[in-house]
């Protein structure tokens, strides 16, 4: 066991115990007693104890209640069914404290009598000193637990994803007339190994389509069709560079490519599961992640931001701010704020947050590792709790408001500097709201007062249990103001706050946990580090008065990792081309598939690498080659081949995500808002608990703003976005499932929404154009799916048209009314068609 | 057209439904009748003992040592060491036996011990693994790995369904995920259609908030709305010749046609208003604790009353790694009473005899302790039931070890239990294939024992 140099100064120290006691992890440096601790304890602790809770909360006892003793140290600090009973220096942490001071109606020890003032207020000086306790378990002594290694790290080296990518030459294919760049030769040399041969070229218009949405996540514009179609008759690289380099230095990109970035990030702006508090700062990390796609910050510095940017040097306030804002990354996930036990607490948000940063970045689910060494990769317990002690040496912050089902509120981070600030309010107003925080502090005590009167005069049943719930609920209206105060100044502005990191005073390492149960440690502690199945060279060790976040990212961000560059371009892959090269995004471990290009995957790895992690770079070189031309024509005889189109010889008809189809659908209306809001729904809402202070009906009016500002809050996933197989915003999503279900025929036929959009884009065609006839339904063509109609098409919308108003005419509907029906619904059936939902 | 297209569904299509607009190429109505009507009811393969399948999904891993799998040992032995694990710990439940029977159920569930002579306890189950996305997932589609089609759109494959008015699989509050009821490959008409979601084990249907939004237009007559998805499904269908080979296109018409029709048949069938008021207490609807679980088992009879094949009916929370007994006694409130009342008002119908309804979770939970007050999950021995339907009630089959760790005796892994549903349906699971990229896939891959000693 190594002792800190503190540790050892000490006269008395019961380092020992404090190692092996269940509670102690993060008390492990300051858990050392004087001799008058200890002296205070036997003459004013033991005996208040033993006298007045051995009864039922002794193992000597006959019965055991709730689940709780208090006979020594490890039991007491472990507790009971409602949690730790006592929590060294934290008094509010403390049930038994909580319990004897009859604070909480629902928990009031001993049950028949309060103890005397003085008794109550011994035990407060000594949790407060740190709960010194000398008391060993008395009956059963727990075994002292080791964990050995099962996991041969040597042979886990072996899978392909573990071994650094190998530099490619570029091969030669026999057909040198089709590649335009190296990407397309990789591809070709499968295509004749195969016995394959490329689709043809697809047509210009259906090709800007395609960039379009994938670059911005909109259609283009007729006129840029036109544009593009002449341009690309002269010359079709220049015109697609041309509109390539539109597309990326146009602010839609980031919208789009941070959407993807964010299905990773797991983001939404509530905790989720049962108590479902709001982030109403949450959407600062969102603007956060647009905002370094437009400005191509290099993904590894990208990645180094969120992990520790707290952590790195800075220049001036701004980027202090930004690198504050990033490590939202961490902070974001789902919480369980009513968990009781706070050490529990603890490692189920670090094993969130390891979940998200390896299967994220490394395509790793090292999180398989908290219980049992990873069962298929080669990755033992150590190294997740190597990870968890970085983790654990790091306080996260989110926020959240204190209530007496969420018991875990925290602070959030100042700013430094923001660009944009929310509205604050009127002073009048912050004076109401702190009137209405002393009144609400007032009313708990009273109604504590009362229950209390009620439990003396032993009366029982539904008044006690009324009086508990008017309890519950006004504390957790209290908890609501106090964090609402919170996030305004003296003169009631909005403070600049974001969710983030900082690290945790004295870093420690995490011990190992049996089975992943946070009372059966090992004696082994797990020195912080890093997957071990993973060398990369140049690790740099952890320094002992910092978490090592820095150090992760630099591991994780490091030329020679084999996964984060692999795992990122096969990422861009899948969303270029509607497929992974490794098709299991987010698995690249032993359990998922091989790479169907393995030389292409390491060459775009080492390339992203060489153009210096630049996203954009890279995107550029893959929507340059040939293959991304590809038309998506079928063909019997290739399909035959290789009928899921694994080996690309032709491209994937893809279905446009949530958030393309509701944008395309605004856009092709005329009603989209392009400008980025302030802040987001969720912000305005404030601080509170989604379904209980703010209902769930707040975020279903749907502003004509892009999908990707839209509220995301967990459990209430706005329903344009949600019926079309939005990812699940509590774990990282690297693939959106695709569905064909009636509701979303259901949606596109009766929503609001659509019918909206629908009657805009009529009235467009009619008052701004001045359209009718052919004319009218070419423009309408045109902008639903970026070409003219086909005569047909023409013909039959004019068909549709009579036959509505022939249908129409039976009812009460006049001329007019009548005719914009009929073109709203022709739009509408635009809108509701496959074409306008697939990508050729 | 490809050969490998020619399904058993294509040969006994329909005649195309629908105005065909003249201007759209003749190749679009032969498109039409590629897709017309996949929902009819198709013969099974022999004689049924189950029509419809109602599948009471628990996620999470409930226990079932302490619920339906009797362990005497484990409560003898309760804080012995177990071998290489923590200590056993005996369920803090009791156990008696209940009906002619005798069937050991425990005191969670003391309504549903009631019909202890209708259930067929499967006490052998096992499955792959131990971990909740990939054992969910093997649950519902018999492969952890890959994507492939849910035993509801495989069953609805096969079958076809008796309204196609109503979609032919229905998940009320599916919890994320859509693999558990995904088509995969399978034409995307067999996917589950969602009803409700998992918020708290909230059921809003039939409650008046409305099961399924966007059931009714505003503006347009369903005569004016007719002829807007004509024109809609002719523009698919052009697409659908232009593309020459598309499913998801299919699957859009498909879906569009079906909503019209939900329009009208929806909700009539989930407003549960016209129940009388014993029904509604024998459900305990209006209790606050079984009123969710309730809400949707009553809708899953209203289903299954009105022709559905497959209804799924799920449940959270069943994940006690902590908390076990406040957590099982809490959960089973939930849905003893509602379950009960399912089987005898399917009974009073005379619907039971061919209805199959079964009760099962991802896997099961470790006779030895986490903590104190908790188990970890186990997928090597663990229970689930069945009732009706052609399976032999008051039946114990299949054991565990003497503790319930692992399965030992008629074991039955998900493709045995897979490979029995569809024989009690009426479909051999060795025939019922989709040729998909160049190979006849099934629901049970090349397993799968028909465990005919549960058959009646």
């Amino acid at each position: 066991m190594k002792l800190s140099p503190s540790l050892t100064l000490l006269p008395f120290a019961l380092a020992a115990f404090s190692i092996s006691s269940a509670r102690s992890q993060e008390m492990s440096m300051k858990e050392e007693a004087t001799d008058e601790q200890i002296a205070f304890f036997e003459k004013k602790i033991r005996p208040a104890l033993i006298k007045h809770c051995y009864e039922c909360h002794s193992s000597e006892g006959d019965k055991i209640k709730g689940g709780l003793l208090l006979d020594a140290r490890e039991v007491t600090r472990r507790g009971g069914d409602s949690g730790p009973a006592v929590v060294p220096f934290d008094l509010a942490e403390s049930l038994l404290y909580t319990a004897i001071t009859y604070e909480d109606s629902t928990l009031e020890m001993p049950p028949k009598h309060r103890l005397e003032a003085e008794v109550v207020a011994d035990f407060k000086t000594w949790i407060e000193m740190g709960a010194p306790d000398p008391r060993e378990q008395v009956s059963k002594t727990k075994e002292v637990q080791h964990y050995t290694n099962t996991i041969d790290l040597d042979k886990g080296r072996e899978h392909w994803a573990y071994q650094a990518p190998s530099p490619q030459t570029v091969p030669a294919p026999k057909n040198k007339e089709w590649g335009q760049n190296a990407i397309d030769a990789f591809l070709a040399v499968a295509h004749d190994e195969h016995g394959l041969t490329p689709a043809a070229d697809a047509e210009p218009r259906t090709l800007l389509r395609r960039l379009s949405f994938d670059l911005t996540g909109l259609p283009p514009d007729p006129a840029q069709v036109e544009a593009f179609v002449s341009a690309y008759t002269e010359s079709p690289d220049s015109a697609i560079a041309t509109a390539v380099s539109a597309a990326l230095s146009s602010d839609r990109f980031g919208e789009r490519w941070g959407r993807h970035w964010l299905d990773l990030a797991r983001y939404a702006e509530s905790s989720g599961k049962e108590v479902n508090a709001t982030f109403p700062d949450a959407w600062r990390y969102r603007d956060y992640v647009i905002d370094s796609f437009n400005t191509d910050k290099p993904l590894d510095r990208f990645i180094t931001e969120q992990l520790a940017g707290d952590l790195l040097p800075y220049e001036n306030a701004k980027e202090r701010a930004t690198n504050l804002v990033a490590t939202g990354f961490l902070a974001i996930g789902t919480k369980n704020l009513n968990e009781q036990s706070s050490r529990q607490f603890r490692f189920d948000l670090v094993d969130e947050q390891i979940d998200t940063t390896t299967q994220a970045l490394l395509g790793t689910t090292v999180s398989c590792a908290r219980c049992h060494d990873h069962k298929f990769d080669p990755i033992p317990m150590s190294d997740y709790y190597a990870m968890a002690g970085i983790f654990l040496s790091t306080e996260t912050l989110y926020g959240t408001p204190n209530g007496l089902q969420s018991r875990r509120a925290t602070d959030l981070v100042e700013l430094p500097f923001a660009e944009k600030s929310l509205a604050g309010i009127p002073l009048a107003d912050l004076l109401d709201m702190e009137f209405r925080r002393v009144t609400l502090e007032e009313q708990v005590e009273t109604l504590l007062a009362e229950q209390r009167e009620q439990r003396q005069s032993n009366r029982n049943g539904e008044g006690v249990q009324n009086a508990v719930i008017r309890i519950l609920a006004t504390r957790n209206q209290l908890g609501v103001v106090e964090g609402q105060l919170l996030t305004y100044d003296d003169a009631g502005g909005r403070r600049d706050l974001a969710m983030g990191v900082r690290d945790r005073d004295e870093p420690f390492d995490s011990q190992i946990l049996i089975r992943g149960e946070e009372d059966n440690p090992t004696e082994e502690r797990a020195p912080r580090g890093f997957l071990q199945v993973v060398k990369t060279g140049d690790e740099s060790p952890i320094p002992s008065h910092q978490s090592g976040r820095l150090e992760l990212a630099g591991w994780i961000t490091s030329p020679e990792n084999p996964l984060t560059a692999r795992v990122y371009v096969n990422r861009v892959w899948l969303w270029l081309f509607g497929e992974g090269l490794v098709s299991s995004v987010d698995n690249f471990g032993t359990t998922g598939e091989a790479p169907s290009h393995p030389e292409l995957l390491d060459y775009l790895a080492l390339r992203l690498v060489e153009l210096d992690w630049s996203v954009k770079d890279l995107i550029r070189e893959i929507v340059s080659s040939r293959a991304y031309r590809m038309s998506s024509d079928y063909d019997a005889d290739l399909f035959a081949k290789d009928p899921e189109n694994r080996l690309l010889w032709r491209a994937n008809k893809r279905r446009l995500d949530a958030e393309s189809l509701r944008d395309a659908t605004l856009a092709v209306s005329g009603r989209i808002d392009l400008e980025r809001p302030l802040g987001s729904a969720v912000a305005a809402a404030g601080v509170g608990f989604i379904g209980r202070t703010i209902p769930e009906a707040s975020f279903e009016n749907e502003s004509p703003h892009r999908s990707v500002y839209l509220p995301i809050v967990r459990g209430v996933v706005p329903e344009s976005l949600a019926l079309f197989d939005f990812a699940d915003p509590s774990l990282t999503a690297g693939k959106r499932e695709i569905t064909t279900v009636p509701s979303q025929a259901l949606y596109l036929m009766n929503s609001d929404f659509v019918i909206e959009a629908a009657e805009a884009m009529a009235k467009t065609l009619v008052a701004d154009a001045g359209l009718r006839g052919a004319a009218l339904a070419r423009e309408a063509f045109y902008r639903a799916y970026s070409r003219p109609p086909t005569e047909a098409e023409t013909l039959a919308t004019q068909q549709y048209v009579e036959r509505f108003l022939a249908a129409a005419a039976g009812e009460s509907l006049g001329p007019e009314e009548a005719r914009l029906l009929a073109l709203t619904t022709f739009c509408q059936s635009l809108l509701a068609s496959a074409e306008f939902r697939y990508l050729n | 057209m490809s050969p490998i297209l020619l399904s058993r569904r294509q040969t006994l299509q329909a005649a195309s439904s629908g105005f065909a607009y003249l201007a759209f190429s003749a190749l679009s109505t032969l498109a039409a009748e590629k897709t017309a009507n996949r929902l009819a009811p198709l013969p099974p393969h022999f004689t049924p003992r189950a029509k419809r399948i109602i599948f009471l999904a628990m996620q999470g891993g409930p226990s079932h040592v302490d619920t339906f799998d009797y362990k005497p040992l484990l409560g003898r032995d309760n804080g012995n060491a177990s071998k290489g694990f923590a200590n056993l710990l005996g369920s803090p439940f009791e156990f008696k036996q209940h009906g002619e029977s005798g069937l050991p159920i425990s005191s969670l569930f003391p309504k549903l011990a009631g019909h202890a002579d209708d259930l067929c306890l499967i006490n052998s189950m096992y499955t792959d693994l131990p971990n909740h996305p990939q054992a969910t997932t093997q649950m519902h589609t018999g492969n952890f790995q890959f994507v492939r089609p849910s035993l509801g759109a495989w069953t609805l494959y096969g079958l076809g369904t008796e309204n196609d008015s109503l979609p032919g699989f229905i998940t009320l509050s599916p919890p994320n995920g859509a693999q558990s009821y995904g088509s995969a490959f399978l034409p995307a008409i067999y996917q589950g259609t969602p009803i409700g979601k998992q918020a708290r084990n909230r059921f809003t249907a039939g409650s008046g908030e409305g099961p399924i939004s966007n059931i009714a237009n505003p503006r347009l007559s369903p005569e004016l709305q007719r002829v807007q998805l004509d024109f809609i499904k002719g523009l698919n269908q052009e697409k659908l010749v232009r593309d020459q080979y598309q499913p998801e296109v299919e699957g859009i018409i498909e879906s569009f046609e079906l909503a019209f029709r939900m329009q009208d048949e929806v909700p009539e069938v989930l407003d549960i208003a016209g129940e009388p008021q014993s029904i509604l207490d024998l459900y305990g609807i209006n209790n606050a604790t079984t009123g969710g679980f309730a809400r949707q088992c009553l809708s899953a009879r209203r289903l299954a009353e009105a022709g559905v094949r497959f209804i799924q009916v799920n449940h959270g929370n069943w994940d006690h790694h902590r908390n076990l007994k406040a957590g099982l006694e809490q959960n089973c409130a939930e849905i003893d009473q509602p379950i009960a009342a399912l089987l005898e008002d399917l009974k009073q119908r005379d619907m039971l005899k061919d209805t199959l309804v079964m009760w099962a979770g991802e896997f099961g939970r470790t006779p030895h302790g986490q903590s104190t007050n908790g188990r970890d999950h186990n997928n090597k021995g663990y229970s689930m039931w069945m009732a009706g339907g052609g399976v032999r009630g008051g039946l114990r089959y299949g054991s565990t070890d003497d503790y319930g760790y692992q399965a030992v005796e008629d074991r039955m892994h998900i493709h045995d239990w897979h490979a029995t549903i569809l024989h009690l349906m009426g479909l051999n699971h060795e025939k019922l294939t989709y040729r998909y990229a160049g190979r006849d896939f099934r629901l049970t891959d090349v397993h799968g024992v028909v465990a005919k000693g549960i058959v009646a």
